[in-house]
């Protein structure tokens, strides 16, 4: 049950955002992630700051794992 | 984020800054976490979440703030974009959620 609330709430949220974007009328609405809740997180492999691949498959089983995209680093957010 | 982590749960940060440029930002905010570099915008494209920006009248694509959480099978379980992706209070509820049984 608490799951479902969560999904509907990001659902809302999400209708809320997409709004924001298209009244901001600019090029292509091409922010906004057509991956919902559910969807098998598509893998990747990437260099950290210590020079490590990580791979995301690889916490599968393990851990669950935020990802949190950022815009620049120094830009403070 | 001692908190996210605590909880069974690891913390990527994605951007499409160089290793170096993560190196020197990791060490100048302390984080713990590894930050991962997408310089192909290979991940950014995948995940649909590339981003027009006008700095000064140059136009450049960059992530747009995003924190997805992903549970132990690989599964999607939360999504927020924006500038309230910013607070990852609502992805640690979101984690803390995943522990408990199903069903409650």
């Amino acid at each position: 049950m608490k799951r479902f609330v969560t999904a509907i709430t990001s659902l809302f949220l999400l209708l809320a955002l997409a709004g924001q974007f298209s009244a901001a009328g600019q090029e292509e609405a091409i922010a906004k992630t057509n991956l919902k809740v559910g969807d098998v997180a598509p893998d990747f492999t990437l260099t950290s700051n210590k020079w490590e691949k990580v791979k995301l498959s690889d916490f599968r089983g393990k851990k669950n794992v935020v990802l949190a995209f950022y815009v620049l680093a120094f830009t403070g957010g | 984020m001692a908190k996210l982590e605590a909880s069974d749960t690891v913390v990527l940060g994605i951007s499409l800054d160089s290793p170096a440029a993560n190196a020197a930002f990791a060490e100048k905010i302390g984080v713990t976490f590894p930050l991962l570099s997408d310089m192909d915008k290979e991940v950014l494209t995948a995940y649909g979440i590339l981003k027009p920006y006008d700095v000064k009248g140059s136009k450049f694509k960059w992530a747009e703030r995003t924190t997805i959480v992903v549970d132990k099978e690989g599964k999607i379980q939360h999504v927020e974009q924006g500038d309230s992706a910013v607070d990852p209070n609502s992805a640690l509820s979101v984690c803390t959620g995943l522990h408990k049984p199903h069903g409650q």
